[in-house]
């Protein structure tokens, strides 16, 4: 039985199969157009791997935060999938994923990831044996905020995850903050939380599985929506 | 295509989360989770609200379409969904839990047209419908005069140049507080009016087969702002005659359309196509002269997921299939 995980939620879109051990994957960097290339690149990697589609057990996917489109396009994959083979289905947070990758580290872990708009998702860790603990909720946060933030804090810091887009050279040349890898998520990043979560048990209904957006929908109201008074008698 | 083949349709282009199920020509299930409670209070369709809701109905619509059908997943042979024109995100739900589910099966995946799906929606009631034909298309996103000579060979000759006549409808309806979607609100409004009442502006004569209707909302407008306190108006006769404006510019160009290319048979699909002022005056029209007149009916002619398993159905007769998408060729030039 194969294992498949995949990221969609920011500018890098991957995917790996697996048994114990990596079997084949691809990255590409997503951009307009790519609409479809998600399932189409999963064909391939499974004709690359010569495997069967019914020998698939499980999916990981990255359920969030990061882009939308991206997000909807791997979450309806994964429905798609699971909900045709019947196998279940284990959403795995982007910002977990990035900071478990840093596990080994003694720093703290700030995990950040890009959700358009100035806007980050940003949730700091501490690494225990094994793995790491969320010290907070992920929040939104803006780039001024987060630069008081990390400059205000003179603990010893991991930065993982979209530093690098915000262009921050304060937060960057923070002398208690050391840039680290992973720069973004990838497909094995989700498949080493996702076989955690998945082998504890630890995952929820496929039914109550959502996207962790974490932010309202952007409504842009039309002009004409103003409802004037109109002099008008039934 | 060979008989007996069931086909699974897919249509989240724009509000609403669609699934249909056929048997041949049997409509097994034609279901349609609306999300006009969702978008009410903004007068309008939210791109991003519209899409979160598909991806929280989609994977319960899926299920209950195959139970409510009696079917099993693995005796679906065809899986099709709509690939455009539409919101982005939406048609990104559809699309890719559809082609992900042929996937899985390892089950032939067809995209198809929005558009080829209302042309080919009259087929669901009237399998005889045959080119040549000339088809209205009108919704709150499209307003489209197509000339369907052969089965896959669509022949764009008017559109908008502004507003879709839906449009025209909600704009309209979202400034009076009439409700939404316009077109369904304003004609409830309407009934037992009198659209004589307002003589709102038709459109001029022209060479082309192409509308325009921000005048006339402009002008719906104006006249509300020019009206004084103790001059009001009945909302009844208000709203009949912005629905007779709007079907009289729709007619007159298409019955223009329809006597310059001498088709023997008209049709028509889109939200507004629901509309019954707008039906009936087609049918005038067509006994007039002398045309055959298959509409699909009101249910059929707003966004629906059945038209797109009939278009998938009735273009699948000599393609060799694969995942690759077979893309049924699309109406926008
Ligand atoms: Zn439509």
């Amino acid at each position: 039985m194969y294992k498949l995980s995949f990221t969609t939620s920011g500018q890098y879109i991957s995917a790996g199969l697996f048994d114990n051990k990596l079997l084949g994957s691809f990255i590409f960097k997503s951009d307009k157009g790519s609409t479809s290339l998600l399932i189409d690149q999963i064909n391939e990697l499974f004709k690359k791997v010569d495997l069967e589609r019914k020998d698939l057990s499980v999916i990981y996917f990255d359920n969030g935060p990061g882009y939308y489109t991206g997000l909807r396009i791997g979450f309806s994959v994964a429905q798609g999938i699971c909900a045709s083979l019947g196998i279940p289905l284990v959403p795995v947070n982007g910002l977990d994923a990035l900071a478990f990758a840093a596990h080994t580290s003694h720093r703290k872990i700030c995990s950040l990831i890009d959700i358009k708009r100035n806007e980050f998702a940003y949730c700091t860790y501490n690494p225990v044996p094994g793995g790491v603990v969320r010290n907070t909720d992920p929040e939104v946060i803006s780039v001024d905020n987060l630069e008081i933030k990390i400059t205000s804090d003179t603990e010893k810091k991991l930065l993982v995850g979209n530093w690098n887009l915000l262009n921050n050279k304060k937060i960057l040349n923070d002398s208690n903050s050391k840039l680290a890898d992973p720069k973004f998520v990838t497909a094995e990043h989700i498949f080493n939380v996702g076989e955690r979560l998945f082998d504890s048990d630890n995952y929820p209904n496929f039914n109550e599985i959502e996207i962790e957006y974490m932010r309202e929908p952007d409504v842009t109201l039309p002009k004409e929506n103003l409802v004037k008074k109109v002099n008008f008698y039934d | 295509m060979s008989e007996n083949k069931i086909i699974l349709g897919f249509e989240t282009s724009c509000d609403e989360t669609a699934i249909a199920i056929m048997r041949n020509e049997e409509l097994l299930v034609n279901k349609i989770s609306s999300q006009i409670d969702i978008h009410e209070k903004f007068g309008g369709v939210v791109p991003e609200v519209a899409s979160r809701a598909h991806s929280e109905m989609i994977r319960n619509l899926f299920h209950s379409s195959l139970n409510e059908a009696g079917i099993e997943l693995s005796e679906v042979d065809i899986v099709a969904s709509t690939d455009g024109p539409g919101l982005a995100g939406s048609l990104v739900v559809g699309y890719n839990f559809a082609k992900s589910i042929a996937w899985s099966l390892e089950k032939p995946f067809l995209a198809v047209d929005h558009m080829v799906g209302h042309l080919s929606a009259p087929l669901i009631e009237n399998p005889n419908l045959k080119p040549p034909f000339l088809s209205l298309l009108v919704s709150g996103g499209h307003t489209q005069i197509v000339l369907v000579e052969k089965w896959g060979e669509y022949n764009l000759i008017g559109s908008t140049i502004d507003d879709a006549a839906g449009e025209a409808f909600d704009k309209l309806s979202r400034y009076c507080g009439f409700g939404f979607p316009g077109g369904p609100a304003i004609q409830k409004i309407g009934e037992g009016g009198d659209e004589a009442k307002i003589d709102f502006p038709r459109p001029k004569t022209s060479k082309t087969f192409d509308y325009s209707f921000s005048g006339l909302k402009t002008a719906a407008i104006y006249y509300l702002q020019g009206l004084s306190d103790d001059q009001p108006i009945s909302k009844k006769d208000f709203a009949a005659s912005y629905q007779e404006a709007i079907v009289d510019s729709l007619m007159s160009i298409f019955e223009k359309a329809v006597k310059e290319t001498n088709v023997p048979t008209i049709s028509g699909g889109g939200g507004v196509m629901a509309n019954s002022r707008l039906r009936e005056k087609l049918m005038i029209f067509s006994e007039v002269e002398d045309k055959e007149l298959l509409l699909p009916s009101p249910k059929l002619s707003t966004d629906n997921a059945a038209m797109i398993c009939v278009a998938a159905k009735n273009n699948l007769i000599t393609n060799e299939l694969g995942l690759d998408d077979i893309r049924l060729s699309s109406v926008i030039s």
